[in-house]
């Protein structure tokens, strides 16, 4: 199986805090994988190692290797990792200066992805009905993203973020922030792009439902270290870590 | 709780005092510009003669256009030259400079915004505006003259170009202030957006100054207002003559430093006094002008 992420022994202190430890993971291409754990266990700091975000932290120092696709990041320049590998917060935080449009449209047009205005229309129709909002907006694409609720704000992210054509996409609690509703609808649209797209997708998540619902592995990270990494639903109806166990049971988070 | 509300009002005259100071000013500068106005009419606004008659009102010529063309103009100078350095020192300091650098760069800029402008006005006149004419101006007329800005030849350092250089210099500290407050008023989530999708450090600080353009305006109207305001500067390096041109190597005046230089001989002749006055009233109304809007734009500029 080919692996479009493989994490080796990356270790990274933040101010001195050793906030991952010796991280092994390797994820398949066009699969899932759900980072679950508690809070403060590095879930984020693990995502943003693998677009290299976590460099912008100051007194941040990252030990180890990240390959995506066979390339090593750390060796590479990071807008490209960024392009490559793109990433939703998990506020929902489109520009707030510039319309609906623009807010997909900036991410091609800085990469220069596209060479004419209906390319780059198409483009932005194509991230937009990814991300399952197309039909909400497409009568207001030039209106400020302001005028909408906080779950099409985010999956107005998650637009922006697609039409990059990212190979990798990675989402840090995408539905924390967020009604059932517009989940759901962020649930059916990273399945779909994992389905009919090939992307390979990462996400954050402290609920173990969704990470079952959604994913195709789960890893389990508590304190930093990778305690548990396994086909989704294995994991969750047998973990064989005690940790694990206690965390689905809701004992620890 | 009583004791909140007899704070409040026992507090409510120092309020009211400015509000009173305030209107008190606007009252006495307009009272006093009126007989001006009256006696004069547009022409006082349409003409740009100036030769007082000590015989009476009749032979007296006043004309406030100059100035005035003289104070927009070298205030747009100075504002179109701080812009640019003012966005570049913001982002220095906010996001490439390591923190000494970063803290000396403040400080310094905190420094030049409290120096008495009569230091600026001297450095002006001994030091920048010889250096000026002889490696800018000349050069830039040899090699550009065909432009109507630099047409003429630069006879001196002393003129309208000179005064907006120096008036851009005095303004920076207050812009960068403005500007700064309106970057660090930016939600690191929309860094760490900008940047996830790829953007490089040109493409992030365009996405940047496009989220803080109201701040940005505020602090280019408040730079605005500051120039025209500013007085003995200006008088030191503008040539004080009253001339409209289109060249910006010629001398000119501006409506501070008309008053400045002509108060002490106003008393002499009628009318003069009111004349000046009235030219007080314009700068308070440009003054204000910006000023407001620029309030407005900080307000809007908030993102969080």
């Amino acid at each position: 199986m080919d692996h479009a992420i493989i994490v080796e022994k990356l270790n990274v202190w933040i101010r001195g805090n050793h906030v991952l430890k010796d991280i092994d993971l390797k994820v398949p291409q066009g699969s899932v994988t759900a980072i679950m754990g508690p809070s403060g266990s590095g879930k984020s700091t693990l995502l943003r190692s693998i677009n290299r975000l976590v460099e912008l932290v100051p007194g941040t120092r990252v030990k180890g290797k990240v390959m995506v696709f066979g390339r090593d990041i750390y060796s590479e320049d990071p807008y490209r990792v960024r392009k490559d590998v793109t990433m939703v917060s998990q506020t929902p935080n489109p520009f707030p200066h510039m319309s609906i449009y623009d807010n997909v449209a900036i991410g091609p047009k800085i990469h220069k992805l596209v060479k004419s205005k209906k390319e780059l229309d198409k483009l932005v129709r194509w991230a937009l009905e990814k991300a399952m909002l197309w039909d909400e907006v497409k009568d207001r694409l030039h209106e400020p993203p302001t005028v909408l609720s906080g779950g099409q704000q985010q999956r107005l992210c998650l637009a922006r973020a697609l039409a990059l054509k990212p190979k990798i996409l990675m989402l840090d609690e995408p539905t924390a922030n967020i009604d059932p509703v517009n989940s759901k609808k962020i649930e059916e649209a990273i399945k779909a792009l994992v389905r009919d797209e090939g992307i390979t997708v990462i996400f954050v998540t402290h609920t173990p439902a969704q990470a079952v619902r959604v994913s195709d592995f789960i890893a389990f990270i508590y304190n930093g270290r990778i305690v548990e990494y396994g086909p989704s639903r294995e994991l969750a109806l047998n973990p064989t870590h005690e940790l694990t166990e206690k965390f689905l049971r809701g004992e620890i988070g | 709780m009583k004791g909140d509300k007899l704070l409040y009002y026992s507090l409510l005259p120092f309020a009211a005092v400015v509000i009173a100071a305030f209107i008190l000013l606007f009252a006495v500068i307009s009272y006093t510009s009126a007989p001006a106005i009256k006696e004069y009419g547009w022409r006082l606004f349409t003409s740009s003669a100036w030769s007082p008659s000590e015989t009476g009102p009749k032979s007296s010529k006043y004309g406030l256009l100059a100035p005035l063309y003289g104070t927009l103009v070298s205030s747009i100078i100075a504002v179109i030259l701080a812009l640019p350095v003012t966005i570049s020192t913001v982002l220095v300091i906010e996001e490439y400079a390591p923190p000494q650098t970063r803290d000396l760069i403040g400080s310094l800029i905190e420094i030049m915004a409290g120096l008495p402008t009569i230091v600026y006005g001297l450095w002006g006149l001994e030091v920048l505006a010889p250096i000026l004419k002889v490696h800018v101006y000349s050069p830039l007329h040899q090699l550009l003259g065909f432009i109507p800005l630099f047409s003429c030849r630069p006879f001196s350092g002393y003129n309208i170009l000179t005064a907006g250089i120096l008036l851009a210099i005095m303004v920076l500290p207050y812009m960068v202030a403005v500007a700064r407050d309106a970057y660090r008023s930016i939600p690191m989530t929309y860094k760490e957006a900008a940047l996830a999708i790829g953007a490089n450090r040109y493409e992030y600080a365009k996405i940047m100054m496009g989220m803080i353009k109201p701040g940005l305006i505020a602090s280019a109207l408040l730079g605005f207002g500051r120039a025209a305001g500013e007085t003995v500067a200006v008088a030191l390096v503008i040539g004080n003559v009253p001339l409209i041109s289109s060249c910006l190597f010629k001398p000119g005046y501006t409506i501070s430093s008309l008053i400045a230089n002509q108060f002490s001989m106003a008393p002499l002749y009628p009318y003069m006094m009111n004349v000046l006055f009235t030219g007080g009233l314009i700068l308070l109304i440009i003054g204000v002008a910006a000023n407001s809007v620029a309030v407005i734009m900080i307000s809007r500029s908030r993102l969080r």
